[in-house]
């Protein structure tokens, strides 16, 4: 249960409104869905990406029943409209998530769209998935040895510099920082 | 045997021989016969009384408990604080200990006794059959529906109300749907229960009998739309013409069944709640 978002819809809700109705809300997120099975990672409207979250990882619980499982194979039949794809969820993405519990999918914001609707805009990925990710962590390396080192000589050379009229060419600066 | 003969002789005399055979527990009754005493009170040959009907325990058939939990122990899914419905739980089991609430499902026949200031002999007993059970914790209720004297009369018991002095189920059984309502629209007949049927015995062990019976309604117009698929009754005999039957087929939502987001998975509650509920009503 969402509870930040369950104030805005009123009396505890969890259905947001969105297309045309009942029926085109669910095609609408099946689409994404099975978007996102093929994927693995998708950019989508905030609102949308957040609707869809709770289907596919309840999605990936079905996949985790097995094939056997008549009530599994029907749900995996409505959502994934391209049927190569529940191969994938049965054989791939289920087995991937078995140690895992429950939040299988991960949701970020990214900047609004380039369009004139400047709309709220996520990325989803399923955990695990083969591209880099998305949260890159930069160690801070301005206080290793090495890069000490070589601030401490960059200074010296323009120290020389800026004494000395520049005469010859000078030396290249940058000799590097190394990672 | 003292009650037996308690009918044919003084009580000074029953109690002097429950204390002699009392006082020699190793002792047999040989000597003493009660056909000897009745004939030594009246001269008339005695009386002939059946022996006792043995109660054959069957200890070969597997005896399966049956694991019911009653249906207002499940809190509702929401945001609402479990506490609320653990204290609930712990009134809810004290009240059981005193009351034996067994165990009925709707379309089981019930008589119920309540306290009444205003009866002669202080209790008012109604039978019916159970068309609704709403309410989760301790407001639980049930609706009995009966016609009597040719008016349809609903009561709506609080499972849990201190007046109730004795819930009896006469016939345990299932019906096709949860929710018998449309026993307002029906003929009559298929709402009428004798006052004084009597208990139709049933065994903890077998399965729950569903009944298959499909209802004769009364012709339009009824309380609610019954044929509309939002209300998936099963248990209506429709006589309806073909075009109203698929105008309310148009209504029905198919996608609602792969909606996840509406499935409401009590098995792992149950089994918590069934252990707990069980610890303490044994204590």
């Amino acid at each position: 249960m969402r509870l930040s978002l369950a104030a805005a819809i009123y009396h505890g809700r969890v259905h947001r409104r969105l297309g045309l109705g009942p029926r085109s809300r669910l095609d609408m997120l099946r689409n994404l869905v099975t978007a996102l099975v093929r994927h693995e990672r998708i950019e989508a409207p905030w609102a949308r990406a957040d609707e869809m979250r709770f289907y596919a990882e309840r999605l990936i619980d079905y996949g985790k029943r097995g094939d056997a499982d008549e009530q599994a194979m029907r749900m995996a039949d409505f959502w994934l409209t391209e049927k190569d794809l529940i191969h994938k969820l049965f054989k791939l993405l289920a087995p991937r998530f078995q140690s895992y519990s429950g939040n299988y999918t991960r949701l970020l914001q990214i900047p609004n769209r380039e369009n004139l609707d400047r709309a709220k805009m996520a990325v989803i990925e399923y955990k695990g998935n083969p591209f880099p990710p998305l949260i890159v962590v930069h160690r801070d390396n301005e206080k290793t040895l090495l890069n000490q080192l070589l601030k401490g000589y960059r200074e010296d050379i323009l120290k020389t510099r800026a004494t000395q009229v520049p005469e010859e060419a000078p030396a290249s600066l940058y000799t590097g920082t190394a990672v | 045997m003292a009650a037996v003969c308690g009918r044919f002789l003084e009580p000074a005399v029953v109690r002097g021989l429950a204390q002699a055979s009392a006082a020699r527990p190793g002792a047999r009754c040989r000597y003493f016969s009660s056909s000897a005493l009745l004939r030594a009170n009246s001269g008339e040959p005695p009386k002939f009384q059946p022996p006792p009907k043995p109660v054959i325990i069957d200890k070969s058939k597997v005896v399966v408990e049956r694991r019911f939990l009653s249906p207002e122990f499940i809190p509702p899914r929401g945001r609402k604080d479990p506490l609320k419905y653990y204290i609930e739980r712990i009134d809810m089991i004290r009240r059981r200990k005193v009351l034996n609430i067994p165990e009925f499902y709707v379309g089981s026949i019930l008589s119920v006794t309540t306290a009444d200031p205003y009866a002669s002999d202080k209790t008012s007993r109604f039978v019916g059959i159970c068309i609704q059970r709403g309410g989760k914790g301790l407001g639980a209720t049930f609706v009995l529906r009966n016609v009597i004297e040719g008016q349809g009369v609903e009561f709506c018991y609080e499972i849990y109300n201190p007046r109730i002095q004795e819930i009896k189920v006469l016939k345990l059984e299932k019906r096709l749907d949860d929710n018998l309502m449309y026993l307002r629209d029906a003929l009559p007949e298929y709402s009428t229960f004798d006052v004084n049927m009597k208990p139709v015995p049933y065994s903890p062990n077998d399965e729950i009998p569903v009944n298959q019976l499909k209802v004769k309604m009364k012709p339009k117009p009824w309380s609610k739309r019954w044929e509309r698929p939002y209300f998936n009754i099963q248990g209506i005999h429709f006589e309806l013409p073909e075009e109203i039957m698929e105008e309310a087929q148009k209504l029905s939502q198919p996608w609602i069944k792969f909606d996840m987001l509406r499935e409401y998975n009590t098995s792992e509650l149950e089994k918590k709640i069934w252990n707990e509920v069980n610890e303490k009503l044994k204590k």
